[in-house]
């Protein structure tokens, strides 16, 4: 590690490690990645990692998920196998009321692209046997799967690595000065400050604390999410069913609760239990499998609920990728992010994800 | 279900902290996941000699029934093969067992959870016949089966000394027990194994495990020589660290002590920890002797008396003051290692909460 970059990244999660190996495939910059834990101990360890597009409202925000699920595949010619599954997915309605608003959104995302087709009960049981016959019906696209976060954070930087990225982990960054042409950070491990043309705040649910480094208050909030998981069972899941899907080895992952608790990644009784209600009234014959371990992750959700992406305002060389969604949203993300360092342009326009949005009330 | 005291884990510090509030008349609940109470003394036939004085010196299963016969006459529940499974948000103790799962308000909790053994990660560490020592002694004192023949022990500490000297005692063949260090306090270990004709070797490590279905064969690789030896048994003691799953969801804070088995919840003198209605006791308070298990159960135990209003200040004082002193005897006389790393980690947990130790601490810090 020497003392001089040109760019350095804060936060090493899908969203950081995505940015750092895009912008490494131009091969002109010194990047450093610096994390204070490891690659995946922020919410990229602990999330569903669902590849989720089809409800994604309102359709501009859909579109930018199918964009971005559009690009897995590509992704993984490039930097290996992140176990990308495009299951389709399935989000089941329980009352007849529903049927409406299933048929709004397919005439939505329609607009955008995004085919989202309305099941009936008959229909969706044919798709996916076990889901309990009660459901009123679902809403359906074939766009949406899922993928291996752990992998796909591995991969990420074993490709950025090739392409010279250096990183620095466990290394928490402690503060940032701007000076006229360059920043300078200092982090717990180095006495001296490194120094950098660029930085790229990339902290996940720490985004409030890292932009309060550069004076910032970020907008977003700290959501607890809680899942549970099943021993492994013999597969019987074939799509990713809004609130669970079966990973690769069997187990089952339920649950997108949302709490806002601060960054505590306890679990509670209370919420495991709903959650294991919830997964019996979609699919019955869960009733019988055991629950060997839960988890929680927190999400970052802007308070508006939509990505904050781009060019940080009035901080010269700064920029800010801050997201729920974030597995969704990753290679797309690393790309623009990429172009928008290096080219100075995006190929799909910022303007609305801008940190600016929220600073117009000021 | 209500109750005063909630005590998690009915091995010997579990049980004699209930034997403490239940003869006082208090309400406690012991939650145990085995079938049975008394922990790891279930397969312990070794003698104790170095026990609080309120025990004669006997074996392990022995102190388990007198332990159990003390607390039988007393009106105390005990949930058999029901486990902790969480915390609900209004800070109720989530218990489960095969059928069902409920909750248990609890004034106080005592965390008696015990220790876990520690592995070793070598090729075929997963082949049968590889198992840790506590299993083995469980196989042998408890389930009365054999687990091998020829058996290699790996990792010295008086635990695997003390299964490697049983396990030959029931005719296998010990064909050593081997470290990569052995450090000058392991000389009396190391005397004991060999007046057994057990082999110790030093500088040695396992460079793989093999064999079709379950171990055959141990290549080891003493200073550079390798060796194979024809084994059907490989007993791991690397020793133990505590088990810290139900502290880490009733929110408890954590420090690192080396000497305690590595990361220990935070407690004061009491051995309250950071969430006040949690006390623990035992190997999750810290790995230490028997003795020091059955001390340490006793001090939260009589500490969360007083937080109930059960017991006055006095009282308490002069026990604890008591008790500490037994503490320290008893934990010098294994490790003083141990006794100092404990009074370390309180005396931290004191300074960074702003809190004076307790006068009669002071005596103690001194002696360290
Ligand atoms: C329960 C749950 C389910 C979810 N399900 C999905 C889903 O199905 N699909 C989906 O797309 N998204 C899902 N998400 C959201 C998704 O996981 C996140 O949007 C994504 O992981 C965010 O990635 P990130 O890289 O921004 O953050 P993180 O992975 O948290 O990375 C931020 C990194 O910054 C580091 N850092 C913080 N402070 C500092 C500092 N001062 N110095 C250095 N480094 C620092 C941290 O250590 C961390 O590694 C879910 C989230 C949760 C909690």
């Amino acid at each position: 590690m020497t003392d001089q970059y040109d760019i350095v990244i804060i936060g090493c999660g899908v969203i950081g490690s995505s940015i750092a190996y895009h912008l490494s495939e131009y091969k002109q910059k010194r990047i450093l990645v610096i994390d204070k834990g490891f690659p995946l101990s922020g919410t990229s360890g602990s999330t569903q990692a669902w590849v989720w597009v089809h409800n994604k409202v309102p359709s501009w925000y859909g579109e930018l998920s199918m964009y971005s699920a559009e690009l897995y595949p590509f992704l993984e010619r490039k930097i290996g196998d992140v176990e990308y599954k495009r299951t389709g997915g399935i989000a089941p309605f329980f009352a007849q009321t529903d049927w409406d608003k299933a048929l709004r959104l397919a005439e939505e995302q329609a607009e955008v692209g995004i085919k989202v087709e309305v099941l009936t009960r008959d229909q969706v049981l044919e798709k996916e046997p076990a889901l309990s016959p009660k459901i009123a019906g679902a809403t359906y696209s074939d766009m949406d799967g899922n993928v291996n976060p752990f992998r796909l954070v591995e991969l990420y930087i074993k490709a950025a690595k090739r392409n010279e990225v250096e990183f620095s982990f466990y290394n928490p960054v402690t503060e940032m000065v701007m000076e006229k042409d360059h920043y300078k950070i200092y982090t717990k491990n180095k006495k001296d400050a490194i120094t950098t043309e660029r930085v790229i705040l990339a902290g996940g649910p720490w985004s409030k604390e890292i932009g309060e480094l550069l004076g910032l208050d970020i907008p977003v909030k700290q959501v607890r999410g809680q899942v549970i998981i099943t021993e492994p069972l013999a597969p019987f899941l074939k799509h990713t069913i809004g609130g669970m899907r079966q990973a690769e080895n069997g187990e089952v992952l339920i649950g997108f609760s949302k709490e806002e608790v601060g960054y505590d990644r306890r679990t509670t009784m209370d919420v495991i239990q709903e959650t294991a209600q919830m997964a019996i009234n979609y699919i019955p014959s869960l009733a019988k499998a055991n629950i060997v371990r839960s988890f929680s992750g927190v999400r970052v959700i802007p308070e508006d609920g939509f990505p904050i992406l781009g060019k940080i305002p009035d901080k010269k060389n700064a920029y800010i990728a801050a997201m729920h969604s974030g597995v969704t949203l990753s290679p797309l993300v690393g790309t623009l992010m990429a172009e928008l360092v290096m080219v100075g342009e995006t190929s799909i326009c910022l303007k609305r994800y801008s940190l600016k949005r929220f600073m117009n009330y000021a | 279900m209500k109750t005063d005291v909630l005590i998690i884990g009915g091995g010997p510090a579990g049980l004699n902290a209930a034997i403490e509030t239940a003869s006082r008349g208090i309400k406690t609940i012991i939650i145990e996941e085995s079938y049975a109470l008394g922990g790891q003394l279930k397969q312990q036939t070794q003698f104790f000699n170095n026990l609080p004085k309120q025990f004669d010196r006997q074996r392990g299963i022995h102190l388990m029934r007198t332990l159990i016969d003390r607390l039988s006459p007393l009106p105390i529940t005990c949930l058999l093969k029901h486990k902790m499974i969480g915390v609900y948000k209004d800070g109720r103790i989530g218990i489960a067992n095969d059928t069902e799962t409920f909750p248990i308000d609890a004034k106080k909790v005592i965390v008696t959870t015990g220790a876990a053994e520690e592995t070793d990660l070598f090729p075929g560490w997963t082949l049968p016949g590889v198992m840790t020592v506590g299993a083995a002694q469980i196989l042998i004192n408890r389930e009365r089966v054999l687990p091998g023949k020829n058996a290699l022990i790996v990792g010295l500490n008086s635990f695997s000394a003390e299964v490697a000297k049983q396990l030959k005692a029931c005719g296998i063949n010990i064909l050593g027990v081997m470290d990569k260090t052995v450090s000058v306090n392991d000389k009396k270990l190391v005397e004991g194994l060999e007046d057994k004709k057990i082999r110790v070797m030093v500088n040695t490590v396992i460079e793989r495990a093999t064999g079709a279905g379950e171990v055959k064969k141990v290549t080891i690789n003493n200073d550079g020589k390798k060796e194979d030896l024809d084994i059907d048994l490989i007993c791991i003691g690397k020793g133990l660290a505590p088990i810290l799953e139900p502290l880490e969801i009733l929110d408890c804070e954590f420090g690192f002590q080396a000497k305690l088995g590595g990361l220990v919840p935070k407690y004061y003198s009491t051995l309250g920890t950071s969430n006040p209605s949690v006390y623990v006791a035992g190997n999750a308070a810290g790995i230490t002797c028997l003795g020091g298990i059955l001390l340490t159960a006793e001090i939260a135990a009589l500490n969360a008396l007083k937080a109930l209003g059960v017991l006055n200040d006095n009282e308490v004082k002069v026990r604890s003051s008591f008790l500490w002193d037994e503490l320290r005897s008893m934990e010098s006389e294994e490790s003083i290692e141990t006794f100092i790393a404990r009074v370390a980690h309180i005396k931290e947990f004191h300074e960074e909460c702003e809190l004076p130790l307790p006068a009669s601490f002071h005596a103690i810090l001194e002696g360290c």
